[in-house]
């Protein structure tokens, strides 16, 4: 029986199977979390498989809710390439919820000073165009800091998402509020994002949320600065050492990553918000650095992983009102899946991991493949 | 009239960052442990939920104050500890880390908040600390007020600050907490067990930390609710960095976001119509010039986030 984690070579040596490690990990870390997460909800008195149950069917009900859980993947999608962008290249962009919700300020901003005056279509094109555009300078002041003055960044991403935060509840109890209640008006039907699939409210944002995770993979992993951006993330002094400009580097790569999760807040304002009021995208960006970590930083990993984040969120609600256990116990999952997939993949990384792997292999090995010599 | 010209503005003002600064402090000096042994802790704000979180409960069950104390300690030290495994032990990425921290304690503080108390939305107040003014001293005008009037905790954050500044400077184990985080391989030569000392300095962060948290429960707000930390870990760990390190120079520096702090809340009340929304953002903004007028001079301890492997030389 061939051993499925290393495979042998001619010589007799047992290589190990580092792409089923590696997707083993994010694997073996869900299941382990949920198993945690079922030993909190035992002690509470409850039947993990039933809360489970509920977490998992409920977003599958119905086309309806079938739906929610494509719309609650879209901007999930986009925060989680910010981050898987800015990662790749060494920066860890942390601001993504304030870049989110820069996005959107910008975007309605302008939507409703201008409705009326251009075509729908050409001021949602403006409009989503001003939310990147947003996001990427509020991505690249944190940059800039962090190039030229070598300013944590991570500390002034945080402090800019309550930054913008604060901003966006100050439009919107303020100079843009509706009428009584702290929320923006809605935006006009003509400039919305197209809906998709009739019957739910998907909307065109799922499809340009994948194609720009494709260009991303594509950019990262079959271009040349692709690659240089990479080595600058995985050896910064290799790449001083061949003269790549780092600091040009992190200034880009933060406006990119902050412009994908301005597109973010752009994309939610036009296809499903309309109006922004307090809480708006809360926790995206969050979960965005979640999923890319999840994902092991793969672009088209990510599209799956913010997927299986989707259907948690969604079906979340339907599991707290079937069985009382509060929502949080998603998150607490999704916080136990971080620290093991981090784990794991240090481990795997360990210089006497490799070694230990093919020496079990070799011990693991049929006895008679042994005696003949030949690689079992 | 104008409220800042009046005695009564400043002297609220001052006593009111005196209220503010404690639980930065604490948090700030329990950090201060952890980045002087080498770890970096993004993760201050989720120990100060959890702590926030055990002082309550422990608290409300006990209707004691000091057990209130005594579990946000406690609560801060076990949360803490599984940061320590995966960083210390496995050698996992300490930001990441951190960050997990961060979205695991607020989750499981609510998910435990309401296995006790259940749904309902009715706040259930805890016990409060008591003042405890100084015989003599808090009578005195002014200074009095602002300095002598206080709970017995904001008393023993301040009094930390000479303790850990002694610990760190005069006191061998603190040099060895310090050696660990400039240099763990010529500290493991001199015989210093490193893996200990990063766990012990996990231990005395989490019990900072915890306590700041539950000061926040047991001593100014009296309940838990959702969020109750909003940012303040975060503005702790950038007044260690404010703060060069240093014990007494973060005691500068949180006084300086305790101030903006206590700052934003008086203009509140002094300006009714202003937008509350634009304040709030006072100590944020504070923070980043704050980053930026220091840039360059802050230099932490060199092995801050780097896994240590006793076997690489």
């Amino acid at each position: 029986m061939p051993n499925p984690w290393v495979s042998p070579t001619p010589g007799g040596y047992f290589v190990v199977n580092e792409r089923l490690v590696k997707f083993l990990v994010p694997v073996l870390s869900l299941l382990l979390a949920f198993g945690i997460g079922g030993i909190l909800i035992v002690s509470v008195g409850k039947n993990p498989l039933e809360v489970y149950g509920y977490l998992f069917s409920g977003p599958f009900s119905n086309l309806n809710s079938f739906g929610e859980t494509l719309v609650k993947a879209t901007p999930l999608i986009f925060t989680a390439l910010a981050t898987i962008f800015a990662y790749r290249s060494g920066v860890f962009n942390i601001g993504g919820e304030g870049q989110v919700v820069m996005g959107a300020v910008a975007s309605i901003a302008f939507t409703l000073r201008f409705t009326g005056t251009l075509p729908g279509p050409v001021i949602l094109i403006i409009s989503l165009l001003l939310g990147i555009l947003a996001g990427g300078v509020w991505g690249l002041i944190p940059g800039v800091l962090k190039a030229l003055l070598n300013i944590n960044e991570v500390i002034v991403c945080i402090a800019f998402n309550y930054i913008a935060i604060l901003f966006m509840n100050y439009l919107c109890s303020g100079p843009m509020k509706e009428k009584v209640n702290p929320q923006t008006p809605q935006i006009a039907e003509s400039v919305r994002l197209p809906r998709i699939l009739p019957g739910t409210r998907v909307h065109l944002g799922i499809v340009i949320a994948v194609v720009t995770a494709v260009a991303f993979y594509y950019f990262l992993f079959h271009t040349a600065h692709g690659f240089k951006l990479r080595v600058v993330g995985l050896n910064p002094q290799a790449a001083f050492a061949s003269g790549y400009k780092i600091r040009t580097y992190t200034i880009l790569t933060m406006f990119v990553s902050g412009a994908v999760a301005g597109l973010a807040g752009s994309v939610e304002l036009h296809g499903v918000g309309y109006r922004l009021m307090a809480g708006f995208c809360a926790d995206y960006g969050y979960n965005g650095i979640s999923i890319a970590l999840i994902s092991q930083l793969n672009p088209l990993g990510s599209i799956l992983v913010a997927y299986i984040f989707s259907v948690l969120r969604a079906g979340s609600s339907t599991m707290q009102i079937a069985t009382g256990i509060p929502t949080s116990i998603v998150e607490i999952i999704q916080a136990l899946v971080i620290f093991f997939v981090i784990a794991g993949t240090t481990i795997i990384n360990y210089d006497n991991f490799k070694p230990a792997l093919e020496r079990f292999a070799q011990k693991w090995r049929p006895r008679k493949a042994r005696k003949e010599g030949g690689a079992g | 009239m104008n409220p800042f010209a009046t005695l009564s503005f400043w002297e609220q003002l001052f006593a009111s960052t005196i209220r503010m600064t404690p639980p930065l402090l604490l948090a700030a000096l329990g950090a201060l442990f952890s980045e002087r042994a080498g770890m970096s802790m993004l993760g201050l704000e989720g120990i100060m939920t959890m702590g926030a979180l055990s002082g309550y409960l422990a608290t409300y069950f006990t209707g004691s104050v000091f057990w209130g104390l005594v579990f946000g300690a406690v609560g801060g030290i076990l949360l803490n500890l599984i940061f320590s495994f995966f960083t210390v032990t496995v050698k996992a990425n300490h930001i990441i880390n951190g960050m997990a921290l961060n979205i695991l304690a607020p989750a499981l503080a609510t998910f435990l908040f309401r296995a006790t108390f259940g749904e309902s939305t009715t706040v259930v107040v805890g016990n409060v600390m008591q003042d405890m003014p100084i015989p003599v001293l808090s009578k005195l005008p002014f200074v009095g007020t602002v300095l002598f009037s206080h709970k017995p905790l904001v008393y023993v954050a301040f009094l930390l600050v000479p303790l850990t500044a002694f610990f760190f400077n005069r006191f061998k184990p603190g040099l060895n907490f310090r050696a660990v985080g400039e240099y763990p391989q010529a500290a493991e030569s001199l015989g210093i067990n490193v893996i200990r000392v990063k766990y012990l300095a996990g231990v005395m962060c989490g019990l900072f930390a915890g306590l700041a948290g539950a000061y926040l429960t047991v001593c100014s707000l009296g309940t838990y609710v959702d969020g109750i930390v909003s940012g303040r870990g975060y503005v702790a760990l950038s007044a260690l960095i404010f703060g060069r390190w240093n014990p007494v120079s973060i005691l500068w520096a949180t006084l300086f976001f305790g101030m903006a702090d206590a700052f934003q809340l008086r203009l509140q009340l002094a300006l009714p119509g202003f937008p509350y929304q634009l304040l709030a953002m006072l100590p944020y903004v504070a923070l980043v010039v704050a980053l930026v007028a220091i840039r360059g001079k802050s230099v932490g301890p060199k092995a801050v986030g780097q896994p240590y492997f006793r076997e690489h030389r």
